[in-house]
């Protein structure tokens, strides 16, 4: 169970001795459940990044918690980082690698034995069919098995949570059938998919949950049901620009 | 702890070591730099020797008025040479000159009128030689010229001291080690030494910095920059095992690479030394002793920490690996300056020198060559060097632990 509580983080930064101060995440809370993919949405500069940093402990929030079970992200920074996978798809793996080989090595950063990662690889390789090219170089793949392949590094140590920022390069990937029937059947297992992106059908074909993040703050969550109910729309774009463009909110929320 | 970092060396050296392109840069460029700098001197000095003295000069001769009978010693001497001969008169001498100036004739000697009864009455007379200094060839012919002169002048002296009935020794009160003996005392290879010393100080340097940021400024600025850090950083390892891993690995590309040039220095030296002066015995005895290498390892050891830690800051604090170039080139200016002070320092370097770090290392380095560096002076050197450098990690791991700086935009 991932709980988001209240949180918030304010970005001070000294620029020729005047100190600009960015709220980037203003009181953030959700939770997601075991079993549950859940999608941040957020036009960019949303606060995105930032919330899920603050989960992946890769920074602190300024206020407010992140729950991992029992465990928290100020108190806890070890026990969380090892039940979560953190991915952001416009990460690229050094090319000279092999998938085979980066398995090994962030096998080896999350304390695995040599015999778990091995089991680890031989079912990650298989259920994302990516056998025909683990010992290639990552230079010579293509962008869809670069990102099986950072999928599969963040899937490593099999995490509870899984935070994926942005799958803007992966897109073909993130919605390919492959991917996204694996994604499903990884929750379906009890695990935690958190998803961010400002592209809605992307959002809309693999999350069973949504927040809309604007500015920092929450504007809605819930399934796509609820928000659809709660604005009286009928697609979840609708609801998304209603947000965002400014002026427009009262129009689209209230169009039939 | 260690053994985390372990992890990451391991990858980090795999990374370096199997990696043809990288390992060129690393290995090969500095161990072959030298040697071929060398040899392509070497070459190219010994061509433009030999064309220069198989060259034929020309040479303008006046003879002066009244000089007819006593003309042929001087004729023939300048014969030696291997040269065209042209007799001018009086009305062509300021012409010949402007052909000297022009580089179209190459000497011009003016015997003086009448020097025969000169020659006679046993008084000095001078003979004008005009040369172009600027032209190779004319100062080729002109030093030449100056020595068949110069023993043309013995011989005649040598006559006439014998025509005296005296002996030709009284020409010579004493010679200066022409009894064959050993008589430079400097210990056995550390005249080679000296030679190689004025060098490397330099390149040792050079090439700990240069292969430092070729592996230092990816390893962190660039997985910065391919958003693989963040992913590294959401795993099992301590930031500092982190630091100390990639630490570990600049450290060691940069001790691979002061090592290779070291190398090849030697190697180009025994080869191509020649040309610095140094006999050929002195040369092929050059080795360093165990001692020596042991004494070399502990100094240079800290001190490629020490440069690892200070592109390795840099790295740590630029956001991509174009903004650590940026950022790093200042630094190597200075150390490449710093490298330079070293080159010239004559036996005893300022204080300021010695209390500086980096440059007290090499002018350790530089003392070890020449086979003879206190213990003292090892000690500070690997001392101030180790100081610096835990100050840097330091630093380095702070900025390790600092969102604002990891996560810079
Ligand atoms: N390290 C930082 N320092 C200062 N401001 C930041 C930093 N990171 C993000 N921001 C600011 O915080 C806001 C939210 O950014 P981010 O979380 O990256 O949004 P998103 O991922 O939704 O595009 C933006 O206004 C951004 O400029
Ligand atoms: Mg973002």
């Amino acid at each position: 169970m991932l709980r988001v509580e209240n949180l918030f983080k304010v970005y001070k930064n000294r620029k020729k001795n005047v100190t600009e101060t960015v709220e980037a995440v203003k009181d953030v809370s959700f939770e997601c459940s075991p079993g549950e993919i859940f999608g941040l949405l957020g036009p960019n500069g949303a606060g995105k990044t930032t919330t899920l940093r603050c989960i992946s402990t890769l920074i602190k929030p300024t206020s407010g918690n992140v729950y991992i079970d029992r465990y928290n992200v100020l108190n806890d920074e070890k026990a969380i980082r090892s039940r979560i996978g953190f991915l952001t798809s416009d990460m690229k793996l050094d090319g000279f690698f092999t998938p085979d080989y980066m398995m090994d090595y962030f096998g080896a950063l999350n304390k695995m034995s040599k015999d778990d990662i091995q089991l680890r690889k031989d079912y990650l390789f298989n259920e994302l069919q990516m056998s025909d090219f683990i010992h290639k170089k990552i230079d010579k793949l293509s962008t869809g098995m670069k990102q099986k392949t950072a999928i599969a590094i963040s899937l490593i140590h099999d995490p509870e949570v899984i935070i994926f920022d942005e799958p803007t390069n992966g897109l073909d990937v993130i919605t390919s059938k492959s991917v996204t029937d694996f994604l499903k059947k990884y929750a379906q297992a009890g695990k935690t998919i958190v998803i961010s992106t400002h592209i809605m059908h992307v959002a809309e074909k693999i999350c069973d949950r949504f927040g809309i993040l604007v500015e920092g703050e929450l504007k809605e969550i819930g399934s796509l049901n609820d928000i659809l109910e709660n604005n009286s729309s009928d697609s979840l774009e609708d609801v998304f620009f209603g947000y965002i463009l400014p002026g427009s909110e009262g129009e689209v929320s209230h169009a039939q | 702890m260690l053994s985390d970092s372990i992890i990451i060396l391991k990858k980090e050296l795999r990374r370096i070591f199997t990696d043809r392109r990288m390992l060129a840069m690393l290995v090969l460029l500095p161990l072959l730099m030298l040697p071929v700098m060398y040899s392509v001197m070497a070459k190219m000095g010994a061509s433009r020797d030999s064309e220069i003295t198989s060259f034929r000069s020309t040479i303008c001769l006046y003879e002066g008025i009244g000089n007819e009978t006593v003309m042929g010693p001087f004729i023939e001497s300048i014969s030696t040479i291997n040269t065209e001969l042209e007799i001018v008169q009086l009305s062509e001498v300021e012409a010949a000159k402007l052909a000297i100036t022009e580089k179209e004739k190459e000497l011009l000697i003016v015997m003086p009128d009448n020097f025969h009864e000169s020659l006679v009455e046993c008084s000095t007379f001078d003979i004008g030689v005009y040369f172009n200094s600027t032209a190779d060839y004319s100062q080729h012919a002109y030093s030449r010229i100056s020595q068949v002169m110069a023993s043309l002048n013995g011989d005649i002296v040598r006559e006439r001291i014998l025509e005296r009935d005296l002996s030709e020794d009284i020409l010579t009160v004493f010679t200066l080690n022409e009894v064959p003996m050993q008589y430079d005392l400097a210990k056995e290879g550390s005249v080679i030494g000296k030679i190689i010393s004025i060098l490397l100080p330099f390149f040792i340097i050079i090439y700990l910095f240069v292969n430092s940021m070729k592996v230092g400024l990816d390893t962190v600025a660039g997985e910065k920059e391919r958003g693989t850090l963040a992913v590294t950083l959401v795993n099992q390892v301590s930031r500092l095992s982190i630091v100390i891993g990639k630490m570990m690995s600049v450290m060691i590309a940069a001790i691979v690479g002061a090592a290779s040039s070291v190398i090849g220095l030697i190697i180009g030296s025994k080869y191509f030394m020649g040309m610095f002066g140094a006999s050929g015995a002195a040369i092929s005895s050059y080795s360093m002793s165990t001692l020596h290498i042991l004494q070399f390892a502990i100094v240079i050891i800290p001190l490629a920490v020490l440069v690892a830690s200070m592109v390795l800051i840099v790295s740590t604090f630029a956001r991509n690996t174009k903004e650590g170039q940026g950022m790093i080139m200042p630094v190597y200016f200075v150390v490449m300056i710093m490298g330079m002070a070293t080159m010239q320092t004559g036996d005893v370097p300022p204080k300021w020198m010695l209390s500086t770090p980096i440059i007290n290392s090499l002018l350790v380095l530089k003392e070890i060559f020449i086979q003879g560096a206190s213990w003292s002076s090892i000690t500070t050197a690997c001392l101030s060097s180790i100081v610096f450098s835990v100050i840097l990690i330091y630093l380095t791991l702070r900025m390790f632990n600092s969102e604002k700086i990891l996560f810079r935009i």
